[in-house]
């Protein structure tokens, strides 16, 4: 099987020339093209840069085995194989629907914003692609309501497609509220049904198989889309040539907290070190902590984690995952106890309100934890915290009480000795803070 | 086969846990904590029936383990 195109060479220089880079820089994958201040880019212009469709795009087959062969992995969080939910959605009855979840929910995060809204074209590639691979003659594209630019990017987008009559399945664009669970994706399923953005308890019926309305629907995640797109063009093999072996091709991040530019977006190609991402970042030494993987993401001490690669196995083996990409730095001025309370808060207030274990959980967790932030906590109160912890974590609908523990948890590891302080009612002594952005919370579900 | 609980579904009535306290077992707040340890004789699974059906929101089932999910009659 040839999937080599005329466009290869222009992409491709047999290996990956760059460890990480920005919008526009060369040697990057998915923000490779024009500037950062250039708006979306064209269709004219990707085209162009791109080149024409492979053969292969006809053939479902080989569409197929091009992803299983990839390693792709889902992007917005579960990294989970994307051939393997394609699989899943062959048992299930009736036409499949392709969702793109470009719903980003994580405050931190602008990954998946900066796609749609400069790349719209790698995106809706990606969702034909997908759209071809599953059977499927209909895609979804689900937004939150806050991103404006998104919009307009993917509006103008479709259109262009429409006048250059590229032979697209059907493509429509939903807006759903800017909530924290409203990407999950059985919260996704019930809002292309009409109803509220809330998840719901799926059980052993995964989205996949038993969808909406009943139908085998297949959620990517827009970073995992845009993958798709350039994969059908330049095969597996170029695209395991970036990423790792068990995370294959590149991987977007998005740097927060205490860095130069809150919400720059980096393409990862290569198991760089942490250290070095940071110096992108603006650090020139290890911070006090990173956070990984978002607000309900994982702390990691900042010394130990500089060294580290930035892969799935290295963060994994050290207590945080990747997830969606967010690597916040938290500096030595600022109290990780009072950050992670805040975020604690904030997450407590974004519960869909369905589960009882998630709705007086998270309060309680909160609660608890403001208090040690205080240093007006006891030792009853952190035995409290730990078992509270312990007793809502996969007890909801969906993951968002596991990922609120998951963060607890991380704070009093990486945080111990701040604990043991503020449990004796002293002060940290930090000034610094409030470091991560906390949204306003915006009622409705629709 | 387990038991499971949807957590949407669930109000904390918690009369599920008089009939298979086995596997349900009720949270501080009142909410069936079930335990997913699969199970798979009679006494038990007459139990979990019994559970299931006093359940006044519907919210627990008998799942099948070692098979997948039924697709659903549409």
């Amino acid at each position: 099987m040839t999937l080599a195109t005329s466009a290869e060479s222009a992409v491709d220089q047999g290996s990956v020339d760059i460890a990480f880079g920005g919008v526009g820089e060369p040697g990057t994958r998915l923000l490779a093209g024009p500037e950062p201040g250039s708006g979306a880019e064209s269709l004219t212009a990707h085209q162009a840069r791109l080149g024409a469709w492979p053969d292969v795009e006809a053939d479902r087959k080989a569409l197929l085995d091009v992803l299983d062969l990839s390693g792709l992995r889902g992007r917005g969080g579960g990294s989970f194989p994307a051939a393997v939910k394609m699989a899943a959605a062959a048992g299930g009855q009736g036409r499949p629907l392709l969702v793109v979840n470009a719903s980003e929910s994580e405050p931190a995060s602008a990954k998946d914003a900066t796609l749609v809204g400069l790349r719209p074209h790698l995106v809706l590639d990606g969702a034909r692609i997908l759209a071809r691979a599953a059977g499927a003659d209909e895609v979804s594209l689900v937004l939150h309501r806050g991103n404006r630019a998104g919009q307009l990017a993917l509006s103008g987008a479709l259109s262009e497609r429409a006048r250059a009559d590229l032979d697209d399945p059907e493509m429509t664009v939903t807006l759903g509220p800017d909530r924290y669970v409203a990407g999950e994706a059985s919260a996704v399923v019930s809002l292309l049904e009409g109803g509220e953005a809330k998840p719901r308890f799926t059980s052993r019926r995964p989205a996949a198989l038993h969808g909406v309305h009943g139908r085998p629907t297949l959620i990517y995640n827009a970073e995992t889309t845009a993958h798709a797109g350039l994969l059908a063009r330049f095969g597996a093999q170029w695209f395991r040539r970036a990423g790792t072996a068990e995370r294959p091709g590149s991987t977007l991040v998005t740097l927060a907290g205490a860095v130069a530019r809150p919400g720059r977006v980096l393409e990862v190609m290569a198991p760089v070190s942490m250290g070095r991402l940071l110096g992108a970042a603006g650090l020139d030494q290890p911070p006090a902590a990173v956070l990984l993987g978002g607000y309900a993401g994982a702390w990691l001490d900042g010394a130990t984690t500089w060294d580290l690669p930035f892969s799935h196995a290295a963060l994994g083996h050290a207590g945080a995952s990747i997830g969606c990409g967010v690597l916040g730095v938290l500096p030595a001025s600022a109290c990780g106890l009072a950050e992670t309370a805040r975020l604690v808060t904030y997450l407590a207030g974004e519960s869909a309100g369905q589960c009882g274990p998630c709705v007086f959980g998270l309060a309680e967790l909160a609660a608890i934890f403001e208090a040690l932030a205080l240093g007006q906590a006891s030792r009853a109160d952190l035995r409290r915290l730990h078992r509270r912890a312990v007793g809502i974590e996969g007890r909801g609908a969906c993951r968002h009480p596991d990922g609120v523990v998951g963060l607890v948890q991380s704070a009093l590891r990486v945080f111990a000795p701040d604990v043991r302080r503020h449990l004796r009612g002293r002060s940290c002594g930090t000034t610094g803070g409030p470091i991560f952005p906390i949204p306003p919370t915006t009622g409705g579900w629709r | 086969m387990r038991i499971t609980v949807d957590p949407v579904r669930c109000e904390g009535h918690g009369i599920c846990c008089l009939f298979f306290a086995e596997r349900i077992d009720l949270d501080d707040w009142g909410y069936a904590a079930v335990d997913p340890a699969p199970f798979d004789d009679s006494r038990l699974a007459r139990k979990a029936r019994r559970a299931v059906a006093a359940c006044p929101e519907g919210a627990l089932a008998i799942e099948l383990t070692g098979t997948p999910a039924a697709p659903r009659r549409r």
